[in-house]
């Protein structure tokens, strides 16, 4: 029996520029990500990776092809509606973190919950503490963003990725602007979440030691995935 | 809180020296909006006031004479022409209009006057003044007379008819203080001796530095007028209803009646002008505060636009990032509202405060302002106005931002 499938996509295509300039980004790329299972996409700048993840966390749309969230199809879905489905079932980290440069790391966490309006202050409290303290940041919650390191930002950007437990993590090289250590430091912590908690993770990297590590590797070239790599199993 | 306000209002306290600014303009606009309406219809309520509480907020005058026009036959190609109504000087049967008119609900009271213009002479100074002879207990009814006594007493001038009261002006000019004997010239030459019970300030130069009270009897006997009365002054309960009354009365007495707002139109014409002269410039001044918040929040959103890439990352709608920006802009408006309308009531207290001596038009030892609460609401109205105007475009632009071009800028 196979595992559940988080996330999938069909037959996406995405062309990106006007006219000269137009780029044919993705040319029919499918996928499915299975829940607890960790996802990389390798390969060289440009050949499509960012332009996947984006699709597939509903911040683009594809100009052929479908995505579906477990068995949803989403690619008809109105702008507010795939907003919705961002805050509740996708959580994104980015290579430059992106965090709110006027909050402190625990609003920052708190934004998402936020949003999805179901918890109290004070729950959003307790599970921003929980979550920053679970990435090595519990006596830096009222720390304002900017005051933190690099690798500090990084994890507060992991936590609230976590914020409104999301099926999916989608990362965009999220070790791409840390050191070696850091960067081991947040990837095994992205694994552990992803195994324990049953999520699915897809991240696009150049690391090829993080690629190593993941379940699945997917490597694309110009726009397409030439290949598709089950590196580890799990019972 | 709504997550859009909670990001606001940090957007907002984070940015202190842009917050300062688009703060400060809507505060001085709403403030000077206030205190610049204060004072301008300071001025013109003082003179209505005044002109209503001398002159009366309806005078019924002179007779209508009879049209005969209907009943003549037009020359061949002529244009029909009604001309201008003719009058018969004075008011026929003065008790009479009195005890109809006092039946309607809108009037306090009414009072007879009789009015004539003779050259008074005190000492080795003349004028030419304005008589109003009048009932003195129904024309303090009608009047504000009584308040307007800054030496002497009335009583002095009801109980003596060869008394007389006059105008502050006027009393400076003839050197004639309570007391004093002013001599008034009858049309056959001969000179009348009165003294003067009292002194009265209307507030209006052209009142003060021309009328005389004597008492109705004596004014007709001196003026040898056959009629008691040439004019009605009417005291209302509604001071805005004068020129409906006004209409009513022609029709009713056949007499030429006159409302306030009619009688001293052009001035209030020029008080009207005065008003939306300033309160054009002002409102300006407002729109340039508004232009300035549309400035510091299309920076804002340029400066934010990471932020606005990663909330639409988070889930956030498109109508929750342009709310953002549009509570900012509401933010600012209400604080500079409530600021501006506070520095306002206090500009307006200051300025009620600077002495000046007008002695022109009106009296005044101060600067004139009135406290309505009108001109708060119209200057809090115009800036949340300019302020969403402002902020709609900025919120707009925000909103419509594509996530993904910023998260692939950013790269």
């Amino acid at each position: 029996m196979s595992a559940q499938v988080s996330l999938s996509c069909d037959r996406l295509e995405r062309y990106l520029g006007e006219e000269e300039e137009r780029v044919h980004a993705l040319r029919g790329v499918s996928l499915e990500i299975e829940t607890g299972s960790v996802h990389a996409v390798v390969g060289p700048s440009g050949c499509g990776k960012s332009s996947l993840l984006y699709i597939l966390g509903l911040l683009d749309t594809p100009d052929a092809g479908s995505v579906a969230i477990e068995t949803e199809a989403v690619s008809h879905l109105s702008d507010d509606e795939l907003a919705q489905k961002r805050n509740k079932f996708i959580g994104f980290i980015f290579q430059f973190h992106f965090l709110m440069e006027d909050f402190t790391a625990e609003e920052n966490v708190m934004i998402p919950m936020r949003k999805l309006g179901q918890l109290s202050d004070a729950q959003m409290r307790d599970r921003a503490a929980e979550l920053l303290d679970g990435v090595g940041l519990g006596d830096k919650l009222r720390r304002p963003s900017r005051h933190l390191s690099g690798g500090e930002q990084q994890r507060v950007a992991i936590a609230r990725a976590l914020a409104n437990d999301p099926h999916v993590i989608l990362a965009d090289e999220p070790t791409g602007n840390l050191d070696t250590a850091n960067s081991e430091r947040a990837f095994e912590l992205l694994q552990n979440l992803v195994h324990e908690r049953g999520k699915a993770l897809l991240l696009a990297t150049h690391n090829p030691a993080i690629a190593e590590a993941c379940d699945w590797v997917h490597e694309m070239k110009d726009g397409s995935i030439i290949d598709s790599q089950l590196r580890n199993t799990r019972s | 809180m709504t997550p859009p306000l909670y990001i606001a209002l940090r957007f907002l306290t984070h940015r202190k020296r842009a917050l300062l600014l688009s703060l400060s303009g809507v505060v001085f606009g709403v403030a000077i909006f206030i205190c610049t309406q204060a004072q301008t219809q300071g001025l013109s309520r003082y003179f209505i006031e005044s002109n209503i509480g001398s002159n009366g907020a309806l005078v019924v005058r002179s007779r209508f004479r009879p049209r005969y026009e209907p009943l003549m036959v037009a020359a061949k190609n002529s244009k029909a022409n009604t001309g201008r109504r003719l009058y018969f000087e004075g008011i026929t049967n003065p008790n009479e209009i009195m005890r109809v008119s006092r039946q309607f609900p809108d009037v306090i009271s009414c009072s007879p006057v009789l009015r004539g213009t003779v050259s008074a002479r005190a000492g080795f100074e003349n004028a030419t003044v304005d008589l109003y002879g009048i009932d003195p207990a129904l024309h303090a009814q009608t009047t504000d007379l009584l308040h307007q006594l800054i030496d002497g007493r009335f009583d002095d001038f009801r109980n003596n008819t060869s008394a007389i009261i006059i105008g502050s002006r006027l009393a400076e000019l003839l050197q004639t203080s309570v007391g004093d004997t002013v001599q008034l010239l009858a049309p056959n030459g001969e000179y009348w001796r009165f003294s003067v019970a009292a002194i009265a300030r209307a507030g209006i130069g052209s009142i003060d530095s021309t009328r005389i009270y004597s008492h109705a009897k004596v004014a007709q006997a001196l003026l040898q007028q056959p009629s008691g009365a040439t004019m009605i002054i009417y005291k209302l309960r509604d001071r805005n209803r004068a020129p409906v009354l006004a209409s009513r009365f022609e029709t009713l007495f056949q007499h030429n009646a006159l409302s306030w707002q009619e009688r001293e139109e052009s001035t209030l014409q020029l008080f009207l002008t005065l008003r939306m002269s300033v309160a054009i410039t002002v409102s300006l001044i407002i729109l340039l505060a508004g232009f300035g918040i549309f400035n510091v929040l299309t920076m804002s959103v340029l400066a934010k636009i990471k932020e606005i890439a990663i909330l639409r990352s988070m889930g956030y709608r498109r109508r929750d990032i342009s709310a953002i920006f549009l509570w900012q802009g509401a933010l600012i408006a209400a604080a500079g509202s409530v600021l501006g309308c506070a520095l306002g009531a206090l500009m307006t207290w200051g300025v009620s405060h600077i002495p000046i001596r007008l002695r022109g038009l009106l009296y005044t030892n101060y600067f004139l302002v009135t406290w309505d609460w009108r001109h708060y609401a119209f200057a809090t109205l115009l800036a949340l106005l300019a302020v969403f105007i402002a902020s709609y475009v900025p919120a707009r632009r925000a909103a419509e931002l594509p996530p993904v071009v910023t998260i692939r800028g950013s790269r």
